[in-house]
């Protein structure tokens, strides 16, 4: 397996300018990492060259600490039954690749949600404006620097009766005039 | 002036058609699709985001809501992603559970699917017979985590619990039972000629759009690919167990239900094997206190084979306590949007919900 891996690996190599590689032998995997701009070439020749049909998944971590948003494309060679994983790295500030939907057309879906949850852009993606956040105009959600509780917060006002810890329903009932029989206060809250 | 000959039909997002709550935005002549848009965003929970801020135990209770007909193949997935990256070994007794529950949770979440494929057609008595026999599997899942649903028993290390006393028996007897009934599902669904009408030549997926869209589970088999995860990348004990993986040729809803229809047999044939062949021990390996344990540093992609196909994700630890990031992928993100968006051009309004259903469309999968 491990002489296996490492031809994978080569052939890779020989083509492309990677920026590191690697392979585990346990996990059956070969790692590449390569510019944002080899991205189509990289992954049209593994593909179809190679045999890794199958794109298993695709995924992007939010690295704050270095400023980067790392795009990782996992591929799978049905016949061989290895797996490739295809990394690069973009720029947190200005996160913009290109569009891979003609590869796999899979992918646009993907592409839309890095969009919504990231804010990477991908040039010349054609797809609807929304998927997942609907009418969302705040700052992409699922970065690592988007606090949660301070957006609702800003975003959202407390319903009547929930400003602090105060109890719903005898705010309801103060306003109605309901009488809470005792048996129910106990478990009001 | 020029007349617009197509007409927007919003198909959903509540209908037969699927668990959860998806629209469809169709544009029809007259009876035809010309065009589908999914229109998903009514059950994003930020799960992934949540489990960004909870521990490895704590994320693992979220795991199993990802996708509510079939929670177990998540846990599993997630449970195998982090001892892939901590380098936990489990013991062997474990594996072999693991493999009864993801059998188990097969079977009941593939009821779930005559219930649905028939209420989509019309034919509500399939779905009250199989939900009804559903409730014996989920007997067994009570009794043996607990819980009927959400099970939250395949976590890191291992499994929670070993079995209660006389469960095999119980396990066995629940087969035995369903053995005797599938002929009368076979009356009841596969040999109902409205049903054979109506999904034969209907609902194809094309080989170009297996590839395209990264097509898995019995959409893969019908179209004549034998390619499972459990044979072709094998996970817990399924290299040591016999089973078939039924394919067919015709790519249409008949086909897939003919490849369900079988496998509901193969995964009663595993769960007698395991029965079996389970061997005595320990069902966890102990693992540090969760709120302290961290996990070096690494990423892994798990998957496992579901009813719909294959799920996976792809967990990354930062070295803390917490996973840096946990990127879930279910069958239905790529089934129902963009394949589901292709099949659906030229075929009848009548026929969406059991197209939908029968490429395994679950929403909560897709938003997660």
């Amino acid at each position: 397996m491990e002489t296996f891996l490492g031809k994978i690996k080569d052939r890779i190599s020989v083509n492309f300018d990677l920026e590191k590689s690697s392979i585990d032998i346990e996990k059956k995997r070969v790692d590449v990492q390569i510019r944002k701009e080899q991205i189509p070439s990289i992954l049209r020749y593994i593909k179809e060259n190679m045999n890794f049909r199958h794109l298993m998944h695709a995924s992007v971590v939010d690295w704050l600490e270095e400023g980067k948003f790392e795009v990782i494309f996992m591929l799978w060679a049905p016949k061989e039954k290895i797996r490739v994983f295809v990394r690069t790295k973009l720029d947190r500030e200005n996160p913009v690749m290109e569009n891979l939907d003609m590869i796999w057309p899979q992918l646009n879906t993907y592409e839309r949600e890095f969009k919504e949850m990231y804010g990477i852009e991908f040039t010349g993606l054609v797809a609807p404006e929304e998927f997942i956040l609907e009418d969302w105009d705040g700052p992409p959600p699922m970065r690592r620097d988007f606090d949660t509780e301070a957006y609702a917060k800003d975003v959202f006002s407390e319903r009547i009766g929930r400003e602090d810890a105060q109890d719903v329903r005898e705010t309801i009932a103060k306003r109605s005039g309901e009488v809470i029989p005792d048996f129910a206060k106990k478990h009001s809250r | 002036m020029k007349r617009e000959k197509a007409t927007t039909l919003y198909f959903g997002p509540q209908h037969p058609g699927i668990t959860g709550n998806m629209m469809i935005r169709l544009k029809v002549e007259g009876d035809t699709i010309v065009k589908a848009t999914t229109e998903v965003g009514y059950l994003h929970r930020a799960f992934e985001k949540l489990v960004e801020k909870r521990n490895w135990i704590q994320s693992f209770t979220l795991m199993c809501r990802f996708c509510v007909p079939e929670p177990d193949p998540v846990e599993n997935t997630y449970a195998r992603a982090v001892e892939m990256i901590a380098g936990i070994e489990i013991p062997e007794r474990a594996k072999w559970i693991r493999v009864l529950i993801l059998e188990l949770a097969r079977m009941s979440s593939l009821l779930l699917w005559h219930a649905g494929q028939g209420h989509s057609l019309g034919l509500y008595t399939m779905g009250q017979w199989s939900v009804g026999d559903r409730n014996y599997l989920l007997d067994l899942f009570e009794e043996l985590t607990g819980a009927r649903i959400y099970h939250m028993y395949v976590w890191p290390g291992g499994v929670r619990k070993d079995f209660p006393e006389g469960f095999e028996e119980k396990v066995l007897k629940t087969m035995d039972y369903f053995e005797k009934k599938l002929p009368d599902y076979d009356n009841l669904l596969f040999e109902n000629s409205i049903f054979q009408k109506r999904t034969q030549g209907v609902g194809i997926v094309s080989p170009e759009q297996i590839i395209e869209h990264g097509v898995v589970g019995q959409p893969l088999r019908a179209a004549g690919i034998k390619s499972d995860i459990r044979i072709d990348d094998p996970y817990e004990v399924y290299d040591k167990l016999k089973f078939d993986v039924p394919t067919q040729t015709d790519s249409d809803i008949w086909a897939r239900a003919l490849v369900r229809r079988e496998e509901l047999r193969q995964s009663i044939r595993i769960i007698r094997q395991v029965i079996d062949k389970m061997p005595k021990g320990e069902v966890y390996t102990k693992l540090p206190n969760p709120q302290k344990w961290t996990i070096p540093a690494g990423d892994a992609f798990a998957r496992t084979e579901s009813v719909r196909g294959e799920v996976g994700m792809y967990l990354v630890s930062d070295g803390g306590n917490k996973p840096r990031r946990a990127h879930f992928r279910g069958a239905a993100y790529v089934h129902a949007v963009s394949l589901l968006e292709d099949v659906l051009v030229g075929a009848n309004i009548a026929d969406v919900s059991a197209i939908m259903n029968s490429l395994g469309t679950c929403p909560p999968e897709i938003e997660r």
